[in-house]
Protein backbone atom coordinates (compact mmCIF):
# COMPACT_ATOMS: atom_id res chain seq x y z
CA UNK A 1 0.00 0.00 0.00
CA UNK A 2 1.57 3.05 -1.52
CA UNK A 3 1.43 6.91 -1.25
CA UNK A 4 3.08 8.67 -4.54
CA UNK A 5 3.33 11.77 -6.23
CA UNK A 6 2.98 12.27 -9.80
CA UNK A 7 4.76 15.18 -12.04
CA UNK A 8 3.33 15.23 -15.20
CA UNK A 9 4.49 18.13 -18.08
CA UNK A 10 4.85 21.59 -17.68
CA UNK A 11 1.60 22.49 -18.99
CA UNK A 12 -1.08 21.37 -16.78
CA UNK A 13 -4.53 23.01 -17.80
CA UNK A 14 -4.23 27.13 -17.30
CA UNK A 15 -0.81 26.39 -15.58
CA UNK A 16 2.92 26.43 -15.89
CA UNK A 17 4.63 24.56 -13.44
CA UNK A 18 8.20 22.66 -13.65
CA UNK A 19 8.14 19.12 -12.33
CA UNK A 20 10.26 21.13 -9.20
CA UNK A 21 7.57 23.19 -8.60
CA UNK A 22 4.73 20.54 -8.83
CA UNK A 23 7.02 18.30 -6.48
CA UNK A 24 7.16 21.33 -3.93
CA UNK A 25 3.09 21.68 -4.24
CA UNK A 26 2.62 18.28 -3.45
CA UNK A 27 4.76 17.75 -0.56
CA UNK A 28 3.76 20.64 0.95
CA UNK A 29 0.29 19.35 0.51
CA UNK A 30 1.43 15.91 1.96
CA UNK A 31 2.97 17.84 5.03
CA UNK A 32 -0.25 19.50 5.77
CA UNK A 33 -2.44 16.84 5.72
CA UNK A 34 -0.05 14.31 7.35
CA UNK A 35 0.43 11.94 4.50
CA UNK A 36 3.99 10.35 3.75
CA UNK A 37 5.32 9.88 -0.26
CA UNK A 38 6.97 7.18 -0.69
CA UNK A 39 7.17 7.09 -4.34
CA UNK A 40 7.57 9.76 -6.95
CA UNK A 41 6.23 8.50 -10.44
CA UNK A 42 7.03 10.98 -13.83
CA UNK A 43 4.54 10.90 -16.40
CA UNK A 44 6.44 11.70 -19.65
CA UNK A 45 5.66 15.15 -20.91
CA UNK A 46 3.05 15.90 -23.66
CA UNK A 47 0.68 12.82 -22.18
CA UNK A 48 -1.90 12.68 -19.74
CA UNK A 49 -3.02 9.47 -19.87
CA UNK A 50 -1.20 8.64 -16.48
CA UNK A 51 -0.03 5.40 -17.86
CA UNK A 52 2.58 5.11 -15.79
CA UNK A 53 0.65 5.65 -13.18
CA UNK A 54 -1.73 2.40 -13.84
CA UNK A 55 1.41 0.72 -14.88
CA UNK A 56 2.95 1.41 -11.36
CA UNK A 57 -0.06 0.44 -9.62
CA UNK A 58 -0.71 -2.98 -11.51
CA UNK A 59 2.79 -3.93 -9.94
CA UNK A 60 2.69 -2.06 -6.38
CA UNK A 61 -0.59 -1.69 -5.50
CA UNK A 62 -0.55 1.91 -4.92
CA UNK A 63 -3.07 3.10 -1.70
CA UNK A 64 -3.08 6.94 -2.62
CA UNK A 65 -2.03 9.18 -5.67
CA UNK A 66 -1.18 13.21 -5.15
CA UNK A 67 -1.19 15.36 -8.61
CA UNK A 68 -1.05 18.93 -8.69
CA UNK A 69 -4.32 19.93 -10.05
CA UNK A 70 -7.47 18.23 -11.48
CA UNK A 71 -6.17 19.29 -15.13
CA UNK A 72 -3.81 16.35 -15.18
CA UNK A 73 -6.41 13.89 -15.50
CA UNK A 74 -7.21 12.29 -18.99
CA UNK A 75 -9.46 14.33 -21.64
CA UNK A 76 -10.67 11.42 -24.12
CA UNK A 77 -13.26 9.54 -22.77
CA UNK A 78 -10.92 6.00 -23.77
CA UNK A 79 -8.46 7.22 -21.59
CA UNK A 80 -10.84 8.19 -18.85
CA UNK A 81 -12.65 4.81 -19.06
CA UNK A 82 -9.02 3.27 -18.40
CA UNK A 83 -8.45 5.12 -15.29
CA UNK A 84 -11.64 5.17 -14.21
CA UNK A 85 -11.36 0.91 -14.29
CA UNK A 86 -7.94 0.51 -13.04
CA UNK A 87 -7.71 3.33 -10.30
CA UNK A 88 -11.39 3.25 -8.88
CA UNK A 89 -10.22 2.09 -5.67
CA UNK A 90 -7.54 4.50 -4.94
CA UNK A 91 -7.66 7.58 -3.35
CA UNK A 92 -6.40 10.62 -5.12
CA UNK A 93 -5.53 14.14 -4.25
CA UNK A 94 -5.65 17.10 -6.13
CA UNK A 95 -3.18 19.50 -4.22
CA UNK A 96 -3.81 22.92 -5.68
CA UNK A 97 -7.56 22.39 -5.49
CA UNK A 98 -7.37 20.58 -2.08
CA UNK A 99 -10.20 18.14 -2.77
CA UNK A 100 -9.57 14.61 -2.06
CA UNK A 101 -11.60 11.26 -2.90
CA UNK A 102 -12.35 8.04 -4.38
CA UNK A 103 -14.02 6.41 -7.19
CA UNK A 104 -15.98 6.85 -10.40
CA UNK A 105 -17.85 9.20 -9.74
CA UNK A 106 -15.65 11.34 -7.36
CA UNK A 107 -12.88 11.20 -10.55
CA UNK A 108 -16.23 11.61 -12.85
CA UNK A 109 -16.79 14.79 -10.84
CA UNK A 110 -13.36 15.94 -11.02
CA UNK A 111 -12.98 15.47 -14.69
CA UNK A 112 -16.45 17.30 -15.75
CA UNK A 113 -14.71 19.79 -13.36
CA UNK A 114 -11.57 20.57 -15.38
CA UNK A 115 -13.91 20.67 -18.49
CA UNK A 116 -16.09 23.42 -17.06
CA UNK A 117 -12.37 25.37 -16.49
CA UNK A 118 -10.94 24.29 -19.81
CA UNK A 119 -14.16 25.62 -21.78
CA UNK A 120 -14.35 28.88 -20.04
CA UNK A 121 -13.01 32.16 -21.45
CA UNK A 122 -9.72 33.51 -19.94
CA UNK A 123 -8.36 36.89 -20.52
CA UNK A 124 -4.71 37.03 -21.32
CA UNK A 125 -3.25 39.00 -18.76
CA UNK A 126 -0.24 39.11 -20.89
CA UNK A 127 -2.08 41.33 -23.23
CA UNK A 128 -4.26 43.80 -21.32
CA UNK A 129 -3.56 46.62 -19.00
CA UNK A 130 -5.17 47.60 -16.05
CA UNK A 131 -7.23 50.25 -17.68
CA UNK A 132 -8.31 47.66 -20.31
CA UNK A 133 -9.54 45.57 -17.11
CA UNK A 134 -10.93 48.50 -15.86
CA UNK A 135 -13.04 49.02 -19.12
CA UNK A 136 -14.23 45.85 -19.28
CA UNK A 137 -15.43 45.72 -16.27
CA UNK A 138 -17.25 49.03 -16.71
CA UNK A 139 -18.67 47.89 -20.39
CA UNK A 140 -19.97 44.41 -18.09
CA UNK A 141 -23.69 43.56 -19.17
CA UNK A 142 -25.51 42.57 -16.55
CA UNK A 143 -26.36 39.03 -16.81
CA UNK B 1 -31.07 52.00 -5.90
CA UNK B 2 -29.82 49.26 -8.81
CA UNK B 3 -27.31 47.88 -7.09
CA UNK B 4 -25.79 46.87 -10.61
CA UNK B 5 -25.38 50.93 -11.14
CA UNK B 6 -24.04 51.46 -8.07
CA UNK B 7 -21.70 48.45 -8.45
CA UNK B 8 -20.27 49.11 -11.78
CA UNK B 9 -20.72 53.03 -12.72
CA UNK B 10 -21.20 54.47 -9.02
CA UNK B 11 -19.27 54.21 -5.96
CA UNK B 12 -18.07 50.81 -6.64
CA UNK B 13 -19.44 49.50 -3.63
CA UNK B 14 -23.13 49.38 -1.62
CA UNK B 15 -24.14 48.24 2.11
CA UNK B 16 -26.88 45.59 2.14
CA UNK B 17 -28.95 43.02 4.26
CA UNK B 18 -27.92 39.98 4.32
CA UNK B 19 -31.59 37.99 2.94
CA UNK B 20 -31.05 34.44 4.75
CA UNK B 21 -30.18 35.56 8.45
CA UNK B 22 -31.28 31.46 9.03
CA UNK B 23 -27.89 30.58 7.20
CA UNK B 24 -25.97 33.36 8.09
CA UNK B 25 -26.44 32.81 11.40
CA UNK B 26 -25.50 29.58 10.99
CA UNK B 27 -22.19 30.90 9.42
CA UNK B 28 -21.47 32.31 12.32
CA UNK B 29 -22.37 29.23 14.76
CA UNK B 30 -19.99 27.27 12.59
CA UNK B 31 -17.65 29.12 13.02
CA UNK B 32 -17.47 29.37 16.96
CA UNK B 33 -17.85 25.97 16.47
CA UNK B 34 -14.77 25.10 14.08
CA UNK B 35 -12.53 27.72 15.88
CA UNK B 36 -12.97 26.08 19.16
CA UNK B 37 -11.62 28.69 21.63
CA UNK B 38 -12.69 27.34 24.80
CA UNK B 39 -12.82 30.00 27.13
CA UNK B 40 -15.52 28.50 29.78
CA UNK B 41 -18.97 27.00 28.91
CA UNK B 42 -20.83 30.50 27.17
CA UNK B 43 -19.82 30.42 23.87
CA UNK B 44 -20.73 33.12 21.54
CA UNK B 45 -19.28 35.61 18.95
CA UNK B 46 -18.37 38.32 21.39
CA UNK B 47 -16.74 35.41 23.84
CA UNK B 48 -14.92 34.45 21.02
CA UNK B 49 -13.61 38.33 20.15
CA UNK B 50 -12.58 38.72 23.33
CA UNK B 51 -10.31 35.69 24.07
CA UNK B 52 -8.67 36.61 20.60
CA UNK B 53 -8.03 40.09 21.52
CA UNK B 54 -5.42 38.44 24.41
CA UNK B 55 -4.24 35.91 22.23
CA UNK B 56 -0.72 35.78 20.76
CA UNK B 57 -0.08 36.41 16.87
CA UNK B 58 0.99 32.76 17.14
CA UNK B 59 -2.08 31.41 19.35
CA UNK B 60 -4.19 33.30 16.76
CA UNK B 61 -2.85 31.59 13.83
CA UNK B 62 -2.81 27.73 15.22
CA UNK B 63 -6.26 28.56 15.84
CA UNK B 64 -7.22 29.33 12.34
CA UNK B 65 -5.93 26.29 11.13
CA UNK B 66 -8.87 24.67 12.35
CA UNK B 67 -11.22 26.58 10.18
CA UNK B 68 -9.75 24.37 7.43
CA UNK B 69 -12.69 21.91 7.82
CA UNK B 70 -14.98 24.98 7.48
CA UNK B 71 -15.37 23.95 3.95
CA UNK B 72 -18.86 25.22 3.15
CA UNK B 73 -18.60 28.40 4.08
CA UNK B 74 -18.23 29.71 0.58
CA UNK B 75 -21.69 28.67 -0.21
CA UNK B 76 -22.82 29.85 2.84
CA UNK B 77 -22.13 32.92 2.34
CA UNK B 78 -23.28 33.05 -1.29
CA UNK B 79 -26.67 31.12 0.16
CA UNK B 80 -26.89 34.13 2.27
CA UNK B 81 -27.63 36.42 -0.28
CA UNK B 82 -29.03 34.35 -2.99
CA UNK B 83 -31.28 37.22 -5.12
CA UNK B 84 -28.32 39.25 -4.84
CA UNK B 85 -25.92 37.46 -6.18
CA UNK B 86 -28.39 36.28 -9.25
CA UNK B 87 -29.34 39.79 -10.26
CA UNK B 88 -25.69 40.22 -10.85
CA UNK B 89 -24.13 37.23 -12.35
CA UNK B 90 -27.26 34.60 -12.73
CA UNK B 91 -27.66 31.40 -11.07
CA UNK B 92 -24.05 29.78 -12.82
CA UNK B 93 -21.41 31.05 -11.22
CA UNK B 94 -17.52 30.37 -10.26
CA UNK B 95 -17.48 31.19 -6.57
CA UNK B 96 -14.39 31.27 -4.50
CA UNK B 97 -13.57 27.70 -3.52
CA UNK B 98 -12.61 28.32 0.19
CA UNK B 99 -13.94 32.05 1.53
CA UNK B 100 -11.64 33.76 3.35
CA UNK B 101 -12.21 34.58 7.18
CA UNK B 102 -10.27 37.74 8.81
CA UNK B 103 -9.29 38.45 12.24
CA UNK B 104 -7.95 41.99 13.22
CA UNK B 105 -6.82 42.28 16.63
CA UNK B 106 -7.15 45.74 18.60
CA UNK B 107 -4.16 48.02 19.44
CA UNK B 108 -1.39 50.00 17.96
CA UNK B 109 1.24 47.77 15.82
CA UNK B 110 -0.98 44.81 15.09
CA UNK B 111 -1.02 43.87 11.48
CA UNK B 112 -3.45 45.54 9.17
CA UNK B 113 -4.36 45.42 5.65
CA UNK B 114 -3.36 48.51 3.47
CA UNK B 115 -4.91 50.22 0.94
CA UNK B 116 -5.49 47.72 -2.30
CA UNK B 117 -7.46 46.69 -5.32
CA UNK B 118 -8.69 43.21 -5.36
CA UNK B 119 -7.53 43.09 -9.02
CA UNK B 120 -4.47 42.96 -8.27
CA UNK B 121 -4.65 38.90 -6.94
CA UNK B 122 -5.59 38.06 -10.60
CA UNK B 123 -9.35 37.47 -10.14
CA UNK B 124 -11.41 38.74 -13.23
CA UNK B 125 -12.52 42.36 -13.60
CA UNK B 126 -16.32 40.59 -13.97
CA UNK B 127 -16.13 39.75 -10.05
CA UNK B 128 -17.55 41.38 -7.02
CA UNK B 129 -16.78 40.57 -3.69
CA UNK B 130 -18.68 40.12 -0.29
CA UNK B 131 -17.75 41.32 2.96
CA UNK B 132 -19.77 40.78 5.73
CA UNK B 133 -18.89 41.12 9.85
CA UNK B 134 -20.00 38.11 11.99
CA UNK B 135 -20.67 40.76 14.76
CA UNK B 136 -21.58 44.87 15.16
CA UNK B 137 -19.01 47.09 13.92
CA UNK B 138 -19.32 49.65 16.92
CA UNK B 139 -15.69 51.14 16.53
CA UNK B 140 -12.96 51.54 13.46
CA UNK B 141 -12.67 47.70 13.23
CA UNK B 142 -14.04 47.49 9.58
CA UNK B 143 -13.17 48.40 6.05
CA UNK B 144 -12.59 51.99 4.57
CA UNK B 145 -13.84 52.04 1.02
CA UNK B 146 -12.27 54.40 -1.94
CA UNK B 147 -15.31 55.47 -4.08
CA UNK B 148 -14.54 54.22 -7.77
CA UNK B 149 -14.26 57.63 -9.33
CA UNK B 150 -10.91 58.14 -6.77
CA UNK B 151 -9.82 54.60 -6.65
CA UNK B 152 -9.67 54.78 -11.13
CA UNK B 153 -8.20 57.95 -10.75
CA UNK B 154 -5.50 56.73 -8.85
CA UNK B 155 -5.06 53.61 -11.20
CA UNK B 156 -4.35 55.48 -13.90
CA UNK B 157 -2.34 57.86 -12.71
CA UNK B 158 -0.23 54.99 -11.60
CA UNK B 159 -0.65 52.84 -14.87
CA UNK B 160 0.91 56.17 -16.69
CA UNK B 161 3.87 55.80 -14.71
CA UNK B 162 4.03 52.22 -14.59
CA UNK B 163 3.31 51.23 -11.17
CA UNK B 164 0.16 49.28 -9.35
CA UNK B 165 -0.22 49.62 -5.79
CA UNK B 166 2.91 52.17 -5.61
CA UNK B 167 3.42 54.77 -2.53
CA UNK B 168 0.61 56.58 -3.35
CA UNK B 169 -2.45 53.70 -2.68
CA UNK B 170 0.18 52.46 -0.10
CA UNK B 171 0.06 55.97 1.90
CA UNK B 172 -3.39 56.55 1.81
CA UNK B 173 -4.01 54.53 5.23
CA UNK B 174 -3.80 57.85 7.10
CA UNK B 175 -7.43 59.57 7.95
CA UNK B 176 -9.61 56.40 6.77
CA UNK B 177 -12.79 55.93 8.16
CA UNK B 178 -13.76 52.47 8.43
CA UNK B 179 -17.64 51.89 7.38
CA UNK B 180 -19.54 51.24 10.45
CA UNK B 181 -21.82 47.78 10.01
CA UNK B 182 -24.18 45.81 11.77
CA UNK B 183 -24.46 42.20 12.14
CA UNK B 184 -26.56 41.17 9.19
CA UNK B 185 -25.57 44.09 6.90
CA UNK B 186 -22.30 43.36 4.77
CA UNK B 187 -20.86 45.05 1.57
CA UNK B 188 -20.44 44.03 -2.00
CA UNK B 189 -17.59 46.03 -4.30
CA UNK B 190 -16.00 45.16 -7.41
CA UNK B 191 -12.51 44.85 -7.49
CA UNK B 192 -11.42 47.79 -8.68
CA UNK B 193 -12.27 49.70 -5.31
CA UNK B 194 -9.25 51.07 -3.30
CA UNK B 195 -10.11 49.76 0.33
CA UNK B 196 -8.32 48.66 3.87
CA UNK B 197 -8.30 48.97 7.11
CA UNK B 198 -6.75 50.56 10.09
CA UNK B 199 -5.73 49.98 13.82
CA UNK B 200 -8.28 50.88 16.36
CA UNK B 201 -8.97 50.25 19.96
CA UNK B 202 -11.31 48.18 21.84
CA UNK B 203 -11.34 45.07 24.01
CA UNK B 204 -12.55 42.67 21.01
CA UNK B 205 -11.03 41.33 18.15
CA UNK B 206 -12.89 42.02 14.69
CA UNK B 207 -14.29 38.93 12.69
CA UNK B 208 -15.23 39.26 9.35
CA UNK B 209 -15.40 36.76 5.97
CA UNK B 210 -15.28 37.65 2.43
CA UNK B 211 -15.91 35.42 -0.56
CA UNK B 212 -15.56 36.41 -4.35
CA UNK B 213 -18.18 35.14 -7.61
CA UNK B 214 -18.45 35.91 -10.84
CA UNK B 215 -20.62 34.99 -13.77
CA UNK B 216 -20.02 31.49 -15.03
CA UNK B 217 -20.60 33.28 -18.48
CA UNK B 218 -17.56 36.13 -18.13
CA UNK B 219 -13.82 35.09 -18.58
CA UNK B 220 -11.81 34.31 -15.98
CA UNK B 221 -8.30 36.53 -15.51
CA UNK B 222 -5.68 34.28 -13.78
CA UNK B 223 -7.67 32.71 -11.16
CA UNK B 224 -8.16 29.62 -12.34
CA UNK B 225 -10.15 26.03 -10.53
CA UNK B 226 -6.74 26.69 -7.93
CA UNK B 227 -9.21 29.35 -6.56
CA UNK B 228 -12.70 29.02 -7.88
CA UNK B 229 -14.54 26.35 -8.09
CA UNK B 230 -18.22 26.25 -10.55
CA UNK B 231 -21.40 26.49 -8.35
CA UNK B 232 -25.12 26.91 -9.13
CA UNK B 233 -27.20 28.66 -7.24
CA UNK B 234 -30.42 26.48 -6.02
Amino acid sequence: MTTASVTTDINIGPFKIPSNGQNMIMNNYAQRNNLVVELAIPEPLMSNALVTVQWLHNERKLSRIILCSIHQLPVSQDRIEKLLSNMEDVEFHFALEGISGKGRNFLLECIKEAKIFMNSQTIDSTKTTWLDLYNMMQKNNKK
Amino acid sequence: MDLYKELVHGKGYAVFSIENMQIFEKLRDSFIAKINISNGSEKNIDVVRKAIAKMSKAEINKSMINLLTFTNLSEMMINSCPKLVETLCGKELFIQRRAHTIINVPGEGQAKQWTHYEMISGISPYSYVIWAPLHDLEDHGGVYYIDQKESSEIMKKEEASGLVNGPMVLNMMQHQKPTRLKFGQAIIFNPFVLHGNVSFNSKFARIACNVRFQSYNEPLLQKNSDYLKYYRLP
